[in-house]
């Protein structure tokens, strides 16, 4: 009778509430520099990347500093559903997911404060 | 001491696997690739076989996948008509390829610049992966659906298995049939190994060798059952064969003995290959699973430990210099 070879543990399965492909792997953070492009260079041009990150950089600062001019400014959000309201911005939550919002007029009333799902506006406008 | 096989299960796959691929030797390990009737390819760390990722977008069951050299990017073809290119560390889709029919096989350059495709038209493509607006380059000729075609002769050949029983051999550049072989059935497989130009192919309970260049027969070897694929070792001392009986055979090239047979899958066996580095040999089953070998049972490697009794684990840990540590034999 052999003995049976033993293993450390088996092998791990998918993961229910994901597709995978962990961005905080080493290999991805080592290979995937750029998210935009569906380039399919496996060569990263240092230059390229460069620029990038320029660009990425720059809007990134542009959309920060509209979330500062907003804060106690009457906005215009509009939303999925056809949805238009009017509210005084407060301010963003750390990963843009929420907008703390005050006197948000809605078509049953004024919400004295509430929370804006970012994932459902489409767009907002404010005058500078 | 002879140890007893533990092969690793990885689960996941809700129907059968038909086709798998490892990538080549990367400096984060090398990867496997399973392609389901499920239409969910996945990606595994390919000496463990812990999942890394799914690659979401087809519509119907994924008949054939591969991953490029560097494990950078996947491909795959599939029954809903079309051949997907994918970026293999994010997941994301990259390209779609449509088809006139269901797409059987697809396979890399190795510079990964072109993508062959082959499936039920009949008919060999060839895309470039920067290009992909192009058309094609198409070579035509089988009279069957297409199971398999692979670049081979550093990418300057073209190596096609179809229904029709046949394996042809083309040039890329002329698309020309440069060799046929023909044979009384249907090719199960096909496995090509650039070092050393062999072919590996699998009919019936048949597993055949031959000079890829040439397409000489260099051996053949019969197994118990029906099999339907086949893989030689990266060092050419053993093959492993699985089929119908469910079990995966491992023979020695030279002698053409049969060393050892394993049970373990409950369901034909579809695919095997042999990691690039050799140590494990995977296999895909009807039974919706993939299981991962040890190609020498009782080596440390991977998910595998080799845990000696206790006796024998101090006498080998006094022997080595180390202080004896405690281990516990299953048995």
């Amino acid at each position: 009778m052999r003995t049976p070879m033993s293993v450390l543990r088996l092998p791990r399965g998918p993961d229910p509430n994901s597709r995978g492909f962990d961005p905080n792997s080493p290999r991805f953070i080592a290979l995937c520099s750029t998210t935009i492009s569906s380039s399919t260079d496996t060569e990263t041009d240092s230059v390229q990347i460069g620029e990038e990150q320029c660009a990425r950089s720059m809007l990134r600062e542009s959309f920060l500093r509209t979330l500062i001019a907003m804060t106690n400014k009457q906005v215009q959000f509009y939303m999925y559903e056809r949805v238009k309201v009017n509210a005084v911005f407060g301010a963003s939550d750390i990963d843009v997911l929420n907008f703390q919002v005050s006197d948000l007029q809605t078509p049953i009333g004024v919400q004295k404060e509430a929370l804006l799902r970012c994932q459902d506006v489409i767009l907002y406008s404010f005058d500078l | 001491m002879a140890m007893r096989q533990t092969p690793l299960t990885c689960s996941g796959h809700t129907r059968p696997v038909v086709d798998l691929a490892f990538s080549g030797i990367t400096p984060y390990g090398y990867f496997l690739i399973s392609a389901c009737k499920d239409g969910k390819p996945m990606l595994r760390q390919g000496d463990t076989g812990d999942w890394i990722g799914t690659f979401l977008g087809h519509k119907g069951a994924v008949w054939g996948a591969t991953l490029n050299k560097e494990a950078t990017k996947a491909a795959t073809a599939a029954a809903d008509f079309t051949a997907k290119v994918w970026d293999a560390v994010s997941g994301d889709e990259v390209l779609t390829l449509a088809h006139k029919h269901i797409v059987k096989s697809v396979n890399f350059t190795q510079d990964s610049s072109c993508l062959l495709t082959g499936g039920n038209d009949k008919t060999i493509r060839i895309y470039d992966i920067n290009k992909p607006e192009a058309e094609p380059q198409e070579i035509t000729g089988h009279t069957s659906a297409i199971k398999k075609a692979l670049w081979c002769n550093n990418d300057t050949q073209i190596l096609s298995a179809a229904d029709d029983k046949t394996v042809r051999l083309w040039d890329r550049t002329s698309t020309a049939v440069v060799k046929q072989l023909s044979f009384d059935m249907s090719v199960s497989s096909m496995e090509y190994i650039p070092d050393g130009e062999v072919l590996v192919i699998t009919y019936g309970k048949t597993i055949a060798f031959y000079n890829a260049l040439s397409l000489d027969l260099i051996k053949t070897v019969d197994a118990p059952a029906s099999i339907h694929s086949a893989s030689l070792h990266p060092d050419k001392d053993f093959f492993v064969a699985g089929g119908d009986d469910f079990k995966l055979y491992k023979y020695d090239y030279s002698t053409k003995e049969e060393l050892e047979s394993y049970k373990g899958h409950f369901g034909p066996v579809h695919c095997v290959r042999f990691s690039p580095d050799g140590e494990l040999y995977a296999s895909g089953s009807e039974d919706g699973t993939l299981r991962l070998w040890q190609t020498e049972v009782g080596k440390t490697y991977g998910l595998w430990k080799c845990v000696l009794p206790d006796f024998l684990s101090q006498l080998s840990c006094v022997l080595a210099g180390s202080p004896p540590v405690c281990h516990i034999a299953i048995g």
